[in-house]
């Protein structure tokens, strides 16, 4: 795969580190000195010294056709016009941008950025997710947030908990695909019963996530 | 801010200050946009609306009225955040008459076919070439 790393620092540093292998063709382009020269001190791999909004930097370096463009600049608008400039005039196949404020995830989806990640912003997810049930294990998102995978423990705890699936109301929001219990993972029907320690896969979309998650509160 | 504001101007440097006093001789409604203080404070002889604040934070803009005027000029000193606030404008609120300063005309390719670029660069050049061949004094 062919990769372009734009900007950053130490997450630059980090993505490097994660795909320098020969199955990746990586490109790192950045616009600062101190950074280029972090950067191939650290990797064994050749930096360039360069603009990433514009296009005649990206093209010596040979950011054309890449498969991934991921632009890791604290500044936001560089990342946007970057991306832009991959997608628009380099044929880059897909584009992740991350951003400092977490108000531009959803800014830069609208305007046709793949893919946009803020640490902030999953840090509110996760606060939301914690806040919202205690026996959440992990979330997952798909299609840009249409559809959620949530993976739960059930505890004794729960309401739900040695009740059928059928019985406990979830069939209109959601559904189980998947019970892990001990070693054995359990394609479940309406009959199955729910155990304590039993973990559980549900898929949803973002209108019923709430509901969903309301069904596995705790016993009053 | 008033509703009557009809023109929105961002980045009050030399040009967006200027655009925004020749604008408002025409009797527009013009309120102009910098996030710095001081170079608010440095325009005078302009007596439209000033606000101080992030023109690239969308609640910002919203607030003074970015949904409902006739044009905006993106005049900051950063050709990126000048982009991003044209797209923005198009796809968001539908903005029709848009005006964008690049310092680095080349960047014009990816900007929206709708929206009007002023290239001082470019401008210059022109202007040399005129001046050679003697077209102007």
């Amino acid at each position: 795969m062919k990769i372009v790393i734009a900007n950053g620092m130490h997450s630059a540093d980090y993505i490097i580190h994660k795909y320098h292998n020969r199955y990746n063709d990586l490109i790192v382009i950045n616009n600062r000195e101190e950074a280029c020269r972090y950067l191939s001190m650290n990797n064994d791999i050749p930096v360039m010294y360069g603009q990433a909004t514009r296009e005649s930097d990206l093209r010596e370096v040979g950011a054309e056709n890449a498969d991934l463009f991921i632009a890791l600049s604290k500044n936001d608008m560089e990342n946007y016009v970057a991306c832009q400039t991959a997608k628009k005039l380099l044929n880059v196949k897909r584009c992740i941008s991350t951003v400092t404020n977490p108000k531009n995830v959803d800014i830069f989806k609208e305007l046709g950025i793949d893919s946009v990640l803020s640490s902030t912003y999953i840090l509110g997810e996760q606060i939301r997710n914690a806040a919202s049930i205690e026996n959440l294990i992990n979330s997952l998102s798909l299609e840009d947030e249409k559809i959620i995978i949530v993976e739960l423990k059930i505890s004794d705890r729960l309401r739900v908990e040695g009740m059928c699936l059928k019985d406990i109301g979830i069939s209109d929001i959601g559904s189980i695909s998947v019970i892990i219990r001990g070693q054995k993972s359990i394609i479940p029907n309406g009959n199955t019963q729910l155990m304590a320690d039993d973990k559980v896969l549900l898929v949803t979309n973002e209108e019923n996530r709430e509901a969903v998650l309301k069904v596995f509160k705790r016993k009053k | 801010m008033s509703s009557n504001v009809n023109t929105i101007v961002v980045g009050a440097g030399r040009i967006g200050s200027n655009i925004a006093k020749k604008l408002q001789k025409e009797n527009r409604n013009v309120l102009l946009i910098d996030k710095n203080k001081e170079k608010i404070a440095k325009v005078d002889d302009f007596s439209g609306f000033v606000e101080t604040g992030d023109a690239t934070d969308l609640s910002f803009l919203e607030e003074n009225g970015i949904k409902d005027v006739d044009r905006a000029v993106f005049v900051t000193d950063d050709d990126n955040t000048n982009i991003f606030l044209s797209d923005i404008c198009i796809k968001r609120y539908g903005l029709k008459e848009i005006y964008i300063r690049l310092t680095d005309s080349r960047k014009i390719k990816i900007v929206n076919e709708n929206v009007r670029c002023i290239c001082p660069f470019d401008l210059s050049l022109n202007e040399f070439s005129d001046l050679m061949k003697g077209e102007k004094k």
